[in-house]
């Protein structure tokens, strides 16, 4: 088997898997295979596939990123508190997300510069930024944020309304939520990023072998820190969305989502020792995840339960990636 | 001498299609030096992965001790008592010099290690080699050569039956190398037979019995020492004649001086360096290992830091801080450590023939045109001859000579006015290396001034103009090639009355 062929076995065989759980929830229930559900598993997946795209990035590298959902909360409070203070809704979630980029920074300066190991650093940053959040709440959720506040999570695009004649709304074609049409811009724009431009290339070749990219001229360090500020900007952005999406700052919102953006590159076939990795396999990953909590909910399994099969599911395609990758 | 104690008998193994080796039949005896020679791809690692049983064969059987035998894996083989000495070193660096030796078979009292007979056993084996290394030390701190002695030592350890060796002169210094062959002497005396694999075929005469050659995975011939010649061994292994090993030069140095180093000072691991370098000239750095020639082609790359001194290229004084800075002057640096500094394996050739260079394969933008970039790796794949099915190969699957190859190729795609070339030819078969040295002949030909460090002399006399001799982080000597010999080089190398040092610690091995 050829590299190209193997590198499309993975992806036909995650999206096989994608599509394999789709068919069996499809026949489990009557509910599961209808537009408003998939529009539900579209808006449930965004986070975990922002969050994901950044990790991506951040593990091709050969690091790790376990900030990102207290970096999320930080940066939710931090448009919710600015908003409340009276700055203007774009300003206040422009605030979010540099929030969210400074972190990155940070990070990025403690792998690079005080050559932290990446789980360290952003293990550090995970406790100083959910500290802030809850610190600058009191540890209490920030509500009445107001309609406009409320428009990036909730709102879409095309979306089609008629005044039915008893003077209620009736909708015509729910639109593209803002969340969804987000994330397709994200993952195109980071799948070109990662595959057709010099810092992409550079991405992989710091990840592949550091030390041959410092020799060949790459700036290892630049490269880094590039990996998680884009991380860090993506948490931002993600708290800034899903705090609208509830119209609600909560300090404790993010939790363990990390763990979830990570699981979605590694199914999708990033590789944890770095070098290896797809945007287009961690969307899917983003989905394999958000389809089964989905389906496993409408089946009436028990979260807890959920909790077990998706530990399973992880371990079984990482399993397979390694029986592949063995030669 | 004639009880054959290991004997192979039609094996063939195949890859994916393409058969690595065919109908290969190979004896060993008792008390025996049997010689594999082949290019790199011949099928000579394979067939030794066959014999470890790290690989099980398609065909054919192998006989081990009068027994039919078919190793699972190599600790089955290596409990049979054959024993391999990795040519890619096989040591955990953070366990000290004892611990390695004995590593998953350490001396026990009750439940615990017995320290004090794991570090008595250590320091027994290393003393069989006369190498001065303290059974205490780190892995991690000890020099490439010192490391390969205890990878050795470790094969010596299991008292094996057979040891298979693979190019394990690469990293040694003559001294060490004399050394290895004492031990292999007295392996000789105690019956053991010793598979012995090397490219360099003039030093393999001390010491070898018989030859086997292979050739693209065929069994060519194998003959006594006494009975055939270096030179033949060459022919049947190309499978053409090689009329010289070094090529005609066709360049000659300029009287301009494209760089000029002086007073370059690290502590600790080289001190008050300065040469010039002249346009279209091959300098070679020679001198012992540890000697600072690696140390002092990194400083001026930028890879290590300096504390004094200055480079100046064309003229103009340069401030280099990092490879960046340096590859943008127009210097380029191909490591000796290949695998860790000189390849990402897990790119494609492509990819690694532009990572020094992307910027010539993408847009103003930073778009990369991948239809460039192809050609590109296909000019290179064709002009160098580096064997690979497709441009997208990943280079983990070539083989060594290709992938330095490869990394040439990186270097060459990057035009530069200085190349610093670190042991290009190690471990590569003798085609390729001739290939390499026309290569290196026609960048001086185009003005680019070359720097070559190799511990071959040959090679330093067939190639070079002039050459900088290394002593103990200091330039010993700068002598004109033609009129030096291997004798005076050496002299310079050694400091003269002080060649006991070979063994002991020079300066710079510090990392």
């Amino acid at each position: 088997m050829t590299d190209r062929m193997s590198d499309l076995f993975q992806r036909f065989a995650a999206l096989a898997s994608l599509l394999g759980l789709t068919i069996v929830f499809s026949l489990v229930s009557n509910s599961f295979f209808t537009v408003g559900n998939a529009m539900t598993v579209a808006l449930q997946v965004t986070s975990i596939a922002y969050l994901g795209i950044g990790a991506t990035c951040v593990i091709i590298t050969g690091g790790i990123d376990l900030s990102v959902g207290a970096i999320l909360a930080l940066a939710g409070v931090v448009a919710a508190l600015a908003v409340k203070a009276g700055v203007p809704v774009p300003l206040g979630m422009l605030g979010g997300l540099a929030v969210g980029v400074l972190c990155g920074v940070v990070n990025g300066l403690c792998v690079t510069r005080l050559k932290l190991p990446p789980f360290i650093a952003t293990l550090g940053m995970m406790l100083v930024a959910r500290g802030l959040a809850l610190q600058l709440t009191d540890a209490k959720a920030v509500g009445g944020l107001g309609d406009s506040f409320a428009e990036l999570g909730n709102g879409a695009l095309l979306r089609v309304e008629r005044i039915a004649p008893d003077g209620f709304p009736d909708i015509v074609f729910p639109g593209i939520p803002y969340p969804v049409l987000v994330m397709v811009v994200l993952a195109v724009a980071a799948a070109i990023l990662l595959n057709r431009t010099t810092v992409g290339r550079h991405i992989y070749a710091v990840g592949s072998n550091a030390e041959a990219a410092r020799l060949s001229g790459v700036n290892v360090r630049g490269v880094t820190l590039f990996a998680y500020v884009v991380s860090g900007g993506l948490a931002g952005l993600t708290g800034c969305v899903l705090m609208s999406r509830l119209v609600t700052a909560q300090p404790s919102e993010g939790l363990m989502y990390e763990l979830d953006a990570i699981a979605a590159a590694v199914i999708g076939g990033t590789s944890l020792s770095g070098g290896v990795g797809t945007i287009s396999g961690t969307v899917i990953g983003a989905f394999v995840i958000g389809i089964l909590r989905n389906g496993l909910n409408m089946g009436g399994v028990s979260a807890f339960i959920q909790q077990i099969l998706i530990g399973v599911v992880i371990l079984v395609t990482v399993w397979i990636d390694q029986l592949r990758h063995r030669r | 001498m004639t009880d054959a104690l290991l004997r192979l008998d039609g094996i063939t193994k195949r890859f994916v299609g393409v058969a690595a080796l065919q109908d290969v039949s190979f004896e060993l005896h008792r008390g025996e030096v049997h010689a594999v020679c082949g290019e790199n791809g011949a099928g000579k690692s394979t067939l030794m992965k066959v014999i470890t049983g790290q690989l099980q064969p398609d065909a054919g059987c192998m006989v081990y001790q009068g027994r039919q035998a078919r190793f699972g894996s190599p600790r089955e083989a290596q409990a049979a008592g054959i024993a391999m000495i990795h040519q890619e070193l096989n040591l955990v660096p953070h366990l000290s010099v004892a611990e390695n030796l004995y590593l998953a078979r350490e001396p026990r009292r009750g439940w615990f290690v017995d320290r004090v007979a794991l570090r008595a056993n250590a320091a027994r084996c290393l003393a069989r080699l006369g190498v001065g290394i303290d059974p205490s030390t780190r892995v991690g701190t000890l020099s490439v050569a010192e490391r390969q002695m205890v990878e050795i030592a470790k094969a010596l350890s299991i008292d094996a039956a057979v040891v298979i060796m693979d190019e394990p002169t690469s990293s040694l210094t003559t001294a060490e190398t004399a050394r290895l062959f004492e031990v292999i002497r007295d392996l000789k005396r105690d019956g053991v037979g010793v598979i012995y694999i090397s490219h360099r075929l003039d030093e393999m005469a001390q010491i070898v019995d018989r030859i086997t050659v292979l050739r693209d995975g065929r069994h060519v011939g194998t003959h006594a020492l006494a009975a055939t010649t270096i030179d033949d061994v060459v022919v049947r292994m190309v499978g053409r004649a090689l009329d010289d090993k070094f090529p005609p030069r066709t360049s000659a140095p300029t009287t301009d001086v494209v760089m000029a180093v002086d007073g370059l000072t690290r502590k600790g691991a080289f001190a008050d360096v300065g040469f010039e370098l002249r346009r279209g000239e091959i300098l070679g750095f020679a001198g012992l290992l540890g000697a600072g020639r690696t140390e002092v082609a990194r400083a001026i790359f930028g890879a290590d830091p300096v504390d004094a001194g200055s480079v100046r290229l064309a003229g103009g004084p340069l401030r280099i801080r990092s490879p960046r800075d340096a590859i943008r002057h127009g210097i380029a640096y191909l490591s000796e450590d290949r695998k860790a500094h000189g390849v990402a394996v897990d790119m494609t050739v492509a990819h690694n023939v532009t990572m020094a260079n992307l910027a010539a394969v993408a847009s103003r933008l930073g778009f990369l045109q991948f239809a460039e970039e192809d050609a590109v790796a296909r000019r290179y794949v064709d002009t160098l001859a580096i064997r690979t099915p497709s441009t997208r190969q990943r280079v983990r699957l070539l083989s060594g000579g290709n992938q330095q190859k490869v990394v040439i190729a990186k270097w060459l795609f990057r035009d530069s006015r200085v190349l610093l070339f670190d042991e290009p030819t190690r471990g590569i078969d003798v085609g390729a290396k001739y290939a390499i040295y026309q290569l290196l002949d026609q960048l001086a030909a185009r003005g680019i001034g070359v720097v070559l460090i190799s511990s071959e002399l040959p090679e330093i006399l067939g190639m070079t103009d002039r050459v900088a001799v290394f002593h103990a982080g200091r330039i010993a000597a700068v002598l004109d090639t033609r009129r030096t010999s291997q004798e005076e080089i050496m002299h310079h190398a050694s400091g003269r009355p002080a060649l006991q040092r070979v063994l002991g610690h020079a300066p710079g091995h510090a990392s």
